[in-house]
């Protein structure tokens, strides 16, 4: 019973996580894997949701649920909080709507996250474009932590909770909703490559020449690629900071940036299931390891944290060499494009 | 208000110097393999406990572990390329398989060097993190002597290159792996030993840039990531495609980085410093704007 239990508590704590990073894949996969745009810089549209939903949470709570006070919504964030999160327990649909608001929000900082990354992103080409945008990861901690109005400084700021309506089983409730959100957005993502847009990028990525053959505005959609993409990282970020409901400028390109590379990787580029899979998987082993690694606490001179970089550098490595097409390949979706290859190679 | 003081310039050609050392390497590795070498970041850093442990085991002077650290990074390097890199480039991989591998040697080396830390902490006791050696530094002209190293080993470290490159039979070689390995191939050099070597130099370079650092400023296991932005920068700024520009880079940014930010502090209030991380982003942007066919349209790149 306590086992199950455990397995219970570990699966629902699991499925946050996934769902979240399920988002930020199927964003990352969309730039880098449909249309081929190396975005080395994911971080910063995850943290452009987490970040700006944190910093408006609780000032547009306040007027939305008519709470008149003198605290500062940032610097005495926990005060407010105390007189924000009993009204929004008590109020479920209310709540439920500021959860939706801020997922829009998250939603609307990653676009303009999306919107600055594309002005490098259409001019350079992939090594210098990758440079480019792994620095530009790096500059919203920097804000962060260096603008106070923002989300406070280093300390950080909580959110109000908009899922504590669940009471007691907020827990699973947050996982719930949570997975709600990925599965609509896969789903989602899964149509749209299959658009007429969606068969665009791919041709982008493909024969960008042959593209603008065909009359195709490269530029257009590799701008829209990476607004798209970076739309569902400022959700996935955002959702981030309403599960957690504290969010501190320290979001790190280790986590945010090199493990959606290696779930996209170990998946299969280009293909929306690829995706799941590999997200399921490198989702599971993180968590398997940060959970067994107390098990080596005190037999080892160090911090075990560490092993788990060692290890997912070298898996990450490994099937660079022995399987970069990933589990799933990509499937083309007629069988006439490989015949043109072959054709144009021949000609 | 003093806007140039002799502090503010010590800074300026210190910080100069270090930055051209990593962005020589960067050059060097992305002119032979075409490969923006993420894992310089750690590069760096493993030079500077190379410097760091031979001070707490064998209480040396820091500046004997300058040769040390030169070998040690540069096997590093060695055993990347031939473990790594060799593969992927027999199989072709894109540019973009090449840059993930970099990134997770980076992760993969993030974590042999916290478990280094952690290990000297736990068995010889000392600390282990936030690390500062200049008080064993010596004093030369009133000025820090890490200035006088830190120039020394630039100019020494680009002589040399500029001599291997030049004036050895190595070198021609190796310069004709850079520009056209096919024919390079075709005419009898070895190819991969070439980049081999690159690899153990451009290494090499990187570590020695390290191993000066704890002589510096404070060295933690991630201080080569908080570099990267800037020595990539440094990089990109003096031209990929010309080794030497590397070290333009990195006085131009180094002057922007010190000069700048200490005179704009002056004038708008000390809160500018918070943004200092800021400003390569911010020479990396403006260089790409001004020169953005120089830096994306190099010929050298395109693949046929």
């Amino acid at each position: 019973m306590d086992a199950l239990n455990l397995a219970i508590l570990f699966t629902v704590d699991l499925l946050a996580l996934f769902s979240v990073y399920l988002i930020i894949d199927i964003g990352l996969n969309i730039q880098q894997g449909i249309t081929g745009i190396p975005n080395f810089g994911i971080l910063f549209a995850v943290a452009g949701g987490a970040y700006i939903t944190a910093g408006l949470s609780t000032r547009l709570a306040l007027p939305i649920l008519g709470i008149q006070t003198n605290l500062d919504p940032i610097s005495e964030n926990v005060s407010i909080l105390q007189l924000v999160n009993p009204v929004l327990s008590s109020h479920p649909v209310t709540a439920i709507l500021l959860f939706v608001l801020f997922l829009i929000i998250g939603g609307a900082a990653g676009t303009i996250m999306g919107l600055i990354a594309s002005a490098p992103a259409i001019r350079l080409r992939e090594d210098y474009l990758a440079i480019t945008l792994l620095a530009f990861g790096e500059i919203l901690n920097v804000i962060g932590a260096g603008y106070t109005p923002l989300i406070g400084g280093p300390p950080g700021v909580d959110l109000p909770d908009v899922l504590a309506w669940a009471g007691e089983y907020r827990f699973y409730a947050a996982s719930f909703v949570l997975l709600l959100v990925a599965v609509i957005i896969y789903a989602f993502a899964g149509y749209v490559i299959k658009t007429p847009f969606g068969r665009t990028l791919k041709a982008i990525r493909d024969n960008e020449t042959v593209a603008r053959a065909l009359g195709k505005n490269i530029t257009h959609y590799r701008t829209a690629s990476i607004m798209f993409g970076s739309l569902l990282c400022g959700i996935a970020g955002s959702l981030w900071a309403m599960y957690s409901t504290a969010v501190t400028p320290t979001l790190a390109r280790f986590d945010w940036t090199f493990l959606p590379w290696l779930m996209i990787l170990i998946g299969g580029m280009g293909s929306n299931k690829g995706t799941l899979v590999g997200t399921a998987i490198v989702v599971t082993l993180n968590k398997l390891i940060t959970y067994y690694k107390y098990a080596f606490v005190g037999i080892l001179p160090f911090d075990v944290i560490w092993l788990n970089y060692l290890l997912l550098g070298i898996i990450t490595i490994l099937i660079l060499i022995y399987r970069p097409e990933g589990i799933v390949k990509e499937t083309s979706q007629t069988r006439q494009p490989s015949a043109r290859k072959t054709a144009s190679k021949q000609g | 208000m003093e806007l140039i003081s002799i502090p503010t310039i010590v800074g300026w050609l210190t910080y100069s110097a270090f930055l051209s050392l990593m962005a020589l390497g960067i050059t060097l590795l992305y002119r032979t393999t075409k490969v923006a070498n993420f894992a310089h970041a750690s590069f760096v850093t493993i030079g500077a406990y190379v410097t760091y442990t031979l001070t707490v085991i064998f209480s040396s002077n820091p500046y004997a572990g300058l040769p040390v650290a030169f070998c040690v990074v540069g096997i590093v390097g060695l055993a990347i390329f031939y473990s790594v890199l060799e593969p992927l480039r027999r199989r072709n991989s894109p540019t973009v398989m090449l840059m993930i591998a970099t990134l997770s040697i980076d992760v993969l080396l993030t974590g042999v060097i916290n478990i280094h830390a952690d290990y000297l902490t736990n068995i010889y006791a000392v600390p282990s993190r936030n690390i500062l050696l200049s008080s064993s530094d010596f004093k030369f002209l009133g000025q820090p002597g890490i200035l006088f190293v830190a120039l020394g080993t630039l100019a020494l470290c680009t002589a040399g290159l500029y001599v291997l490159l030049n004036f050895t039979t190595l070198g021609i070689a190796l310069r004709a792996s850079m520009e056209n390995p096919q024919l390079a191939q075709a005419i009898g050099i070895n190819v991969s030993m070439m980049l081999a070597i690159s690899w153990f130099i451009g290494g090499g370079i990187a570590g020695v840039a390290g191993a000066l650092i704890p002589l510096w400023t404070e060295v933690n296991p991630a201080i080569g990531t908080i570099l990267l932005a800037s020595m990539f920068c440094a990089s990109i700024v003096g031209g990929l495609e010309q080794i030497y520009g590397a070290i333009l880079g990195g006085f131009l940014l180094g002057l922007f980085d010190v000069v700048g930010t200490s005179d704009l502090a002056s004038i708008l209030g000390p809160w500018v410093a918070f943004y200092e991380p800021v400003i390569p982003l911010i020479v990396l942007s403006a260089t790409l704007v001004l020169a953005p066919r120089g830096l994306a349209g190099i010929s050298i790149r395109r693949k046929k």
